[in-house]
């Protein structure tokens, strides 16, 4: 019987056979609650998404969603102390004493921009006043430490046999999940709707720590971590898509627990929030259970705004050319379309056309013309714009521009050549086998409608497949020439970078103080990556007309800058 | 104007389950719950001994139009000829993406594609795995497909030479990302050097490859008596067995059986290993001596190592490195048990250079502590629960019953105890905190630990004036700086590197 719709699905439009049964129900108080029961295993993927994420924000405070993200494992006024009082007590004034301490950090800034200090993170660089402060604030965390119950939060769940609790964020959305053994939905239910009732914020300045190291994790110490987050923060203009999810390293140890308190009273309301289950209950007593424990979630005031800052047309192409410790890379982004936006299903086409060992970029870089040894297409739909990316890795000998070229020389022929009908239906049944493969498990189908939910209309997740069969060859070359433009794209070369000499051995180094050698290593790699000659030229310049007013201690610093960026112009020059 | 109205109405409601919300506890202890029984799946249920040679797990289930066929081989890297690294690898990647006896490598590629199929394979260190997953309606050609990459793989050499392409310029890539040199330098010192694990590829070994070698390699270990086959999805039983039979049956060539792998691993002398890196978080790993996963103390290692550092956030830690000082985002341990020889017992963090130090004294507390106090009944209940109630997952998708069973027949487990999972939860159920500290103290010994350091070595060194730790203080040997590789032949670099030979 299965394989008779398998064969309708792959030849016709869709055949409804694989239609996910979600349950969806509207509590008074905004919650909306989606249920797809599905039996096999006794267990349950449960969790929510709140419609916020990086989005939102505003300069100043990026990062602060997925920050609040991690806040929402601290606990509640029962789940995590001893003292629920006296805990309130120790975090309004661990609060007073951190206002004295922000007051400190305005004047850290302020000497970071007159130059008097390179890096006002170092621990040397602490004010008197600021490390006093910091003792009274340790005091205070540790009278908070001495009531705390450690990961309270967590620590019930796994008692109970839960698993796999997480959570995450991205520009669109903050999704929370969990797996709980089929007898123990009460249990979700009282530990998620306790948390979104009364969350208490503790530890809120180690946890920023914590996500701190988590960009150094992600970003910073990865080989081209920090020009991916620059490229997307040129490839955006208007759009707060531009700054990256956990937040610029300014911005993270600036954020306030304040801050944090009125992000959950405008996003954290209930009409904000999605409730999603899957798995082995009962639709009617899960309905009773979560509207008698959500229930009692007052409605916000008012709805939560809205991003309604619009992307503004690309007038120029862009470019960004890095130099790594990567291999020669080419990476090509086009604005596109938002998800649910009819020009999106074409798109996913043409992404697939591209894609995979038999797809186009494969056959026609890889192994056709031999330049390329990796390569990728992606329809990134996000809610509020999209984007439409290719992206290969440059084979030895060959040279970045080279597979520029050739990539465009894709497109082109895709837009003006006809697609052969077997291959638009090859592509076709990858997408309708997909839709089986999404279906395997519990939190596979979980996920796949929080996703949707998040990003706008969970709906989506059954009707997307069959807008995808409808699409037609005409629809993916008048995208291809819609999108796929010179003026709408930003084109991201990456080469080698060549490996800077240790600077012990650098002789040129040998009259610094040892504690001197690292902030000169950070400024030559700069030097180093420098390619505007203009730009070298004039610091140069101005190094020379400072020179002889520098301090004794920086004179031999300034010396050996000077030389650098000498050598580095000779270089430059030289390569013209 | 209709918001308003809607914003008020909800108010009013909102006090209605407000009423009974009385009833609703204030903490969850005081919840209760039905009762949830569960027993696991019988291998003996699943288990059939092919005519043709391999032992096979058949789960049916008509859930969806799909089936996945999972063939296990006996063979690895270990089987390497010296000076051949890469070898096992690439006979794994080329045997499905080379082309057949039949078929060039784009017939195969194409026709799989518009079947909407995948046909993936690989050789590990001590595993092959060919898979095919695909709608059960092409069942009959997706097997045919199967049987001709396993008999008669072409191993075209133009799809060699391109693999081979991208291999090399993975390893340029080698000294790029400091994880990548942190898991080569850790593998080094917890194996030796001349473990055949560590027999790393380089450009030599994999420019000797040649298209009869990889010919040798699939007709010496490609046979069905070296196969465990996994079978799931929408198919008939009987009908499943004779397909099986056919596709396994009257073998063109005969093969060997693999000699044992060989164990005589040999762990780094105790000491802190430092490998510079120019980048703004250093990463750690703390290194003891493991054992194998049928050690009779394992049960009561994987509880130990749960409330130290498996656990996630109930483990002490994440609590202390992560929650406590903010100084790592991830901050674990694990015990792995190696099924062939004892793999270490490594504690992993990432933080700024300047908390290096001080964050490896608290891993190395907290080792010392759990050696020599008994773990609270309270943490040792979160661990145990954690493990018996969260029992079901390893078998919540009939996928995973038919691999997890078929990697038992494998791996010799099934062999040695045919009842193991149906005993398990009762061992995990039965360790003690005396249990626990035993184990400790006798599995961990501070005093042995082998601490690898990559990071920027000055910033390292200089440590945090809040909390001095030197690197010295943190193992009982010495200071060792280690050279970063070239990436392409792995002979130390001076330390000041030149730029990666073009090619």
């Amino acid at each position: 019987m299965w394989g008779w719709l398998a064969v309708l699905a792959l030849s016709a439009p869709f055949a409804t056979a694989q239609q996910i049964p979600i349950v969806e129900r509207q509590l008074p108080n905004g919650f909306k609650l989606l249920l797809v029961e599905r039996r096999g295993e006794p267990r349950i993927s449960g969790g929510w998404v709140a419609r916020v994420g990086s989005a939102n924000e505003r300069p100043g405070i990026t990062g602060i969603a997925h920050l609040f993200e991690h806040m929402m494992f601290k606990g509640t006024p029962t789940l995590g102390t001893k003292d629920a009082k006296r805990d309130q007590e120790l975090i309004a004034e661990q609060e007073r004493v951190r206002d004295l301490m922000r007051q400190e950090e305005v004047i850290l800034r302020s000497r970071l921009r007159r130059g008097e200090t390179d890096d006002i993170t170092a621990p040397e660089s602490k004010t008197d006043r600021y490390r006093e402060l910091e003792a009274d604030f340790k005091k205070l965390l540790d009278e908070q430490r001495s009531l705390m119950v450690k990961n309270e939060f967590d620590r019930v769940y796994t008692l109970a046999g839960a698993s796999g609790m997480n959570a995450f964020t991205t520009e669109d959305m903050t999704g929370y999940f969990i797996n709980v053994p089929a007898n123990k939905l009460e249990l979700w239910a009282w530990m998620e709707s306790e948390r979104l009732l009364r969350p208490v914020f503790r530890e809120f300045y180690s946890e920023r720590d914590v996500v701190f190291e988590e960009r150094r994790m992600r970003i910073e110490s990865r080989p081209t971590g920090k020009f991916q987050e620059q490229f997307t923060a040129m490839f955006w203009d208007a759009h707060p898509y531009n700054w990256p999810v956990i937040g610029w390293p300014s911005d993270i140890p600036a954020i306030s627990k304040a801050q944090a308190d009125e992000f959950y009273r405008l996003y954290y309301q209930p009409q904000n929030i999605t409730l999603i289950l899957v798995g082995d209950f009962q639709t009617a007593e899960a309905e009773a259970v979560v509207t008698r424990y959500f229930g009692r979630i007052p409605a916000g005031q008012q709805p939560p705004p809205e991003v309604t800052t619009l992307e503004i047309p690309s007038y120029a192409e862009k470019r960004f050319n890095a130099e790594a410790e990567t291999n020669p890379e080419v990476e090509i982004q086009w604005r596109t379309v938002a998800f649910q936006h009819r020009d999106g299903y074409a798109l996913e086409v043409l992404q697939q056309l591209l894609n995979g060992r038999t797809g186009r970029l494969y056959k026609g870089l890889v192994r056709g013309r031999e330049i390329a040894t990796e390569v990728y297409a992606n329809q990134d739909s996000r809610k509020w714009a999209g984007a439409f990316g290719i992206g290969a890795e440059v084979k030895d000998g060959h040279t970045p521009a080279e597979v520029e070229t050739a990539l465009y020389a894709e497109l082109e022929k895709l837009r003006t050549e006809p697609i052969p009908p077997e291959e638009l239906q090859k592509v076709k049944n990858q997408f309708a086998a997909g839709e089986y493969r999404k279906l395997s498990a519990n939190f596979p189908i979980f996920v796949g409608i929080l996703q949707n939910e998040g990003l706008g209309d969970w709906h989506e997740i059954n009707d997307g497949g069959q807008k995808i069969q409808a699409v037609t060859t005409a629809e993916v070359q008048r995208v291809v020439g819609k999108y796929l433009t010179r003026e709408n794209r930003a084109v991201a070369t990456y080469t080698r970078k060549a490996s800077a000499p240790a600077a012990d051995q650098d002789p040129d180094l040998a009259g610094l103080a040892p504690d001197q050698l690292p902030a000169i290593r950070r400024v030559l790699s700069v030097i180093q990556a420098e390619k505007d000659l203009g730009k070298l030229k004039a610091n140069l310049a101005a190094m020379e007309a400072q020179s002889a007013n520098a301090d004794p201690k920086r004179q031999q610093f300034q010396k050996i800058l000077k030389k650098k960026v000498a050598e580095r112009i000779a270089t430059l020059d030289q390569k013209k | 104007m209709f918001r308003l109205i809607l914003v008020r109405t909800i108010c009013l409601l909102g006090v209605v389950p407000r009423l009974f919300s009385a009833e609703i506890p204030d903490r969850p202890e005081k919840l209760t719950f039905p009762e949830s029984r569960y027993e696991p799946p019988v291998p003996a249920e699943y288990r059939v001994p092919l005519q043709a040679g391999p032992i096979a797990y058949l789960v049916p289930d008509t859930e969806l139009p799909l089936v996945n066929v999972q063939v296990l081989v006996r063979c690895g890297s270990y089987l390497e000829p010296v000076g051949r690294a890469g070898l096992a690898d690439f006979t794994g990647h080329l045997l499905v993406r080379g082309g057949t006896a039949n078929r060039s490598p784009e017939e195969l590629e194409e026709r799989l594609a518009f079947l909407a199929a995948g046909l993936t394979s690989g050789i590990g260190d001590e595993q092959g795995t060919v898979n095919l997953n695909l709608l059960s309606k092409d069942l009959t050609e997706g097997l045919q497909l199967l049987r001709e990459v396993l008999t008669s793989p072409r191993f075209e050499t133009n799809r060699l030479n391109l693999y081979r392409q991208q291999i090399i310029q993975g390893m340029q890539q080698r000294n790029d990302d400091s994880a990548d040199i942190e898991a080569r330098e850790q593998a080094l010192l917890s194996y030796g050097p001349d473990f055949w694990s560590n027999h790393f590829t380089t450009l030599k070994s994999v420019e000797s490859i040649t298209p009869e070698d990889l010919r040798d390699f699939h007709r010496k270990w490609f046979h069905p008596t070296n196969f465990v086959v996994a079978v799931n999805g929408d198919f008939d039983r009987t009908k499943m067995i004779a397909a099986l039979e056919t596709v396994f049956g009257n073998w063109p060539f005969s093969g060997t059986v693999p000699p044992p792998i060989p164990t005589n691993t040999v762990l780094a002398k105790p000491g802190v290993y430092v490998v510079n890196k120019e980048v703004n978080q250093g990463r750690v790993s703390v290194l003891l001596p493991g054992v194998k996963r049928n050690d009779p103390d394992f049960i009561a290692i994987q509880v130990m190592n749960d409330i130290l550092g498996g656990g996630g956030f109930t483990s002490r830690i994440m609590n202390r490195v992560r929650s406590d000082e903010g100084l790592a985002y991830g901050a674990s341990s694990q015990f792995p048990g190696g099924v062939n020889f004892a793999k270490p017992f490594e504690a992993a963090f990432q933080s700024k250079s300047r908390t290096v130090t001080y964050a490896s004294s608290i891993i190395l507390d907290e080792i010392n502590r759990i050696s020599s106090t008994p773990v609270s009944n309270e943490e040792l209940q979160t661990a145990k629960r954690s493990f018996i109630d969260t029992f079901p997952e390893h078998f919540n998708t009939k996928g995973k019953v038919a691999t997890t069973f078929a990697r038992d027949e494998f791996t010799g487990r099934y062999a040695q105890t045919p009842d193991f999972w149906r005993t398990w939860r009762g061992k995990v159920e039965a360790v003690t905190a005396e249990d626990v500290k035993r184990v400790a103290a006798k599995h961990l010994h501070p005093d042995e630990a082998i601490i690898l350091i990559v990071g920027q070595q000055d910033e390292i060194t200089k440590g945090h004036p809040d909390h001095p730790v030197k690197l010295a203080q943190l193992a009982s040997g010495k200071v060792t700086e280690l050279p970063l590789r070239d990436p392409l032949t792995l002979e130390p670099l001076p330390s000041t590197p030149p730029a990666a030979p073009a090619k």
